[in-house]
């Protein structure tokens, strides 16, 4: 059985159509990316994986690890080990990150019935991920994503992905607003995490990503359709015939 | 004997009768300047009353109930039964404690404070005792009664309060000033005037805890008038976390002088009714006035700060920042007024005021006022209100934090977040304590709906 599947997914917002019918099976151990001209509910999909209001699912369903993704709010389907690395990490001021990390890491722990983290102990994992991340000491104290830049915020996303440990991470845009050493940093730190256990759903709109972290599948997602599916050739291909021909298709 | 009548559409109040028997027992009647501020202090409360519904400046807050509330003066002894700070009074690193209790100046429940390097404190009926020069000079100067009716109704009745000078280019001194409500069988109101001296170079950070005995009714009218030398830095940190059946109406007015700083804070945590008006006049060039704040309110609490930052002259620098949220069915006002002179060029003044609302009962009015009579100036100003955002909300979620936590997280960032204002470390430390404890006690009331 598939770790996600979703089956014939249609998705409106404020009564428009956005995704028109998607099928996706991801195996666990798995990487597979979806790629897509703008506008064509790339976000739509991971917003709705995630759990985020303001989506009216019409018809078709998403079963996670064998349950109804559905009838799980927001944060419990975190709690269940879904990840969403957001295009544009939110700021929240006066919330520290050092605080806010703490606080996620132990709302998944009690749910796993797993002691609460101690100060030293926490101290010393955030520790071990900053480093490999190049984050400095000091953002972690910093309000949450406040005064980030573009590369910071994007390290900040997979280093509460690392902590978080999720068995399904959805990455949305991860590329966009970082430069070529970031990028590698950040593709550094998403390929740590690949395991047997775990499965990765890339959303991008340029192949550049795709270089770094490599893809198992590659689907394009055009009109609110999967309009094509492949290995990680497509990639290539559509690096250097652009999405044109599916969107005639579409 | 005072007969208040007041002018239609004016509010007749208590503050008349029962008073004018305390007239003579009054500190520094003797002297023919304290009595003359008095007596026309109390002509204006006897021909003006307290603002009534169509006054301007007090649209949003209403003082029939302060009005109606039979006061009667506080005794001017300080014998008042009170054995101990209470509980919400957070402890300030290295501040000398000053205790009043009623107004009055408490030595058996404070600090020495006789012998502070460079910084002489004095209660008020000491220093009207010795006629002191700093207080003869600036009293009735800044807080006009005429403008201020808080400052009226203060200025007739006052009856102890602080001196406080501090020398030269002395370095930051602390001093906690607290001051408790305590009433008897009868609601007692009290009325604690200040004046403080900052000379040239000199720096102070004074904080000031307003808090009541649980369940008592009073009036709390602290004014206070400070005069900064050149280069001199006031800084002040005031809260107010009166019981729900306290009154408190205060008046801060500061002149500046050239390159003097003036840092306020106010963190209004309850209140029956609390009206806070700070005035600063810039007037020499490189003043700067930080006026900043945040507010938690539930219950019936109201509380209203409204600011008036005069730019006399030029290149000065104002900046304002209030944030606050409201539960219960709390009302919480920010009046912020900026008046920039017309030769007052090169004036740099912003202001902003962000309110949260926890619950949909409560009200948050807000008024900017901006007169500018300067063409090269920079101002701005915003305002909003609203909800806990969404989108901060579902990060939160998106990492396994319950919504419930999530909320609490955002509503003590977003209150919390305005103590980085507060450039004195353990006064902030100590007002985002009182703001948790604040958020503990009443959050699960707020968001329980």
């Amino acid at each position: 059985m598939a770790l996600i599947e979703i089956d014939d997914l249609h998705v409106s917002v404020a009564d428009r159509e956005i995704l028109k019918g998607v099928s996706l099976a991801i195996d666990a151990g798995t990487t597979h990316a979806i790629m897509g001209p703008n506008g064509t509910g790339k976000s739509t999909l991971s917003n709705v994986i995630a759990g985020r209001e303001g989506y009216d699912v019409t018809k078709g369903s998403i079963t996670f690890n064998g349950k109804n993704l559905f009838d799980m709010a927001a944060d419990e389907r975190a709690r269940a080990g879904i990840f969403l690395a957001f295009q544009y990490p939110v700021e929240i001021p006066g919330v520290s990150t050092s605080a806010f990390l703490k606080t996620a890491i132990n709302a998944r722990r009690r749910a796993a019935g797993e002691p609460e983290i101690d100060a030293m102990e926490f101290l010393k994992l955030v520790k071990s991920k900053t480093k490999a991340l190049g984050i400095p000491d000091d953002m972690i104290k910093r309000p949450l994503n406040v005064g980030f830049s573009g590369g910071e915020k994007k390290r900040a996303e997979v280093l509460q992905m690392s902590l978080l440990e999720p068995r399904f991470a959805v990455l949305d845009e991860t590329d966009s607003g970082l430069d070529i050493d970031a990028l590698k940093v950040v593709a550094d730190g998403v390929n740590a995490l690949r395991d047997k256990e775990r499965a990765f759903l890339v959303i991008t709109h340029y192949q550049r990503l795709l270089n770094y972290i490599v893809p198992d599948f590659v689907h394009v997602l055009s009109g609110g359709r999967i309009v094509a599916s492949g290995g990680k050739e497509l990639a290539a291909k559509l690096e250097a015939e652009g999405y044109a021909q599916f969107q005639s298709a579409a | 004997m005072t007969i208040v009548t007041a002018r239609p559409g004016l509010l007749s109040h208590p503050f008349g009768e029962r008073y004018a028997a305390r007239i003579g027992a009054l500190p520094g009647a003797p002297h023919a300047w304290v009595d003359g501020l008095r007596q026309s202090a109390r002509a204006i409360l006897g021909a003006q009353g307290l603002p009534g519904p169509k006054s301007e400046a007090w649209k949003f807050t209403s003082a029939v109930d302060l009005a109606k509330t039979p006061f009667i003066p506080a005794n001017l002894a300080d014998d008042i039964d009170v054995v101990d700070v209470p509980h919400n009074v957070p402890r300030i690193e290295g501040a000398v404690r000053i205790v009043t209790v009623n107004g009055i100046v408490r030595r058996d429940l404070s600090d020495a404070f006789d012998k502070i390097d460079g910084v002489s404190v004095l209660s008020l009926r000491e220093a009207l005792a010795a006629a002191h020069e700093t207080l003869k000079a600036v009293i009735g100067g800044l807080a006009s009664p005429g403008a201020y009716p808080m400052a009226a109704v203060n200025t007739a009745y006052m009856a102890d309060g602080f001196v406080i000078q501090v020398a030269k280019n002395v370095q930051t001194t602390r001093l906690h000033l607290i001051s408790i409500g305590a009433a008897g069988a009868e609601p007692v109101s009290f009325h604690p005037r200040s004046v403080i001296g900052v000379a040239a170079g000199g720096n102070v950070a004074l904080v000031e805890t307003h808090v009541g005995l649980p369940g008592h009714s009073y009036f709390s009218n602290p004014v206070t008038e400070a005069v900064v030398g050149q280069g001199g830095v006031l800084k002040r940190y005031v809260m107010v976390d009166e019981d729900a059946d306290a009154f408190h109406g205060s008046v801060s007015a500061v002149s500046l002088a050239a390159r003097a700083t003036y840092e306020d804070f106010r963190l209004c945590l309850g209140g029956r009714k609390v009206r806070q008006d700070i005035v600063v006049n810039l007037e020499g060039e490189g003043g700067n006035a930080q006026i900043h704040g945040a507010y938690a309110l539930a219950r019936s609490d109201h509380a209203d700060i409204s600011t008036f930052i005069d730019h006399a002259v030029p290149c000065c620098t104002s900046a304002q920042e209030f944030k606050g949220v409201v539960a219960g069915k709390s009302h919480a006002v920010f009046q912020g007024r900026i008046r920039v002179a017309k030769d007052a060029q090169k004036t740099n003044a912003t202001q902003s005021h962000k309110g949260l609302f926890l619950n949909p009962g409560p009200v948050i009015d807000c008024k900017p006022e901006l007169e500018i009579f300067a063409d090269d100036v920079q101002c701005a100003h915003g305002a909003a209100t609203g909800e806990v955002d969404e989108g901060q909300l579902f990060y939160l979620m998106s990492r396994g934090i319950d919504p419930d936590t999530a909320r609490g997280l955002l509503i003590a960032g977003f209150v919390e977040g305005a103590t980085e204002k507060i450039s004195d470390e353990p006064v902030r430390a100590a007002f985002v304590g009182a703001i948790e404890t604040w958020l503990k006690r009443r959050l699960a009331e707020a968001v329980a709906l």
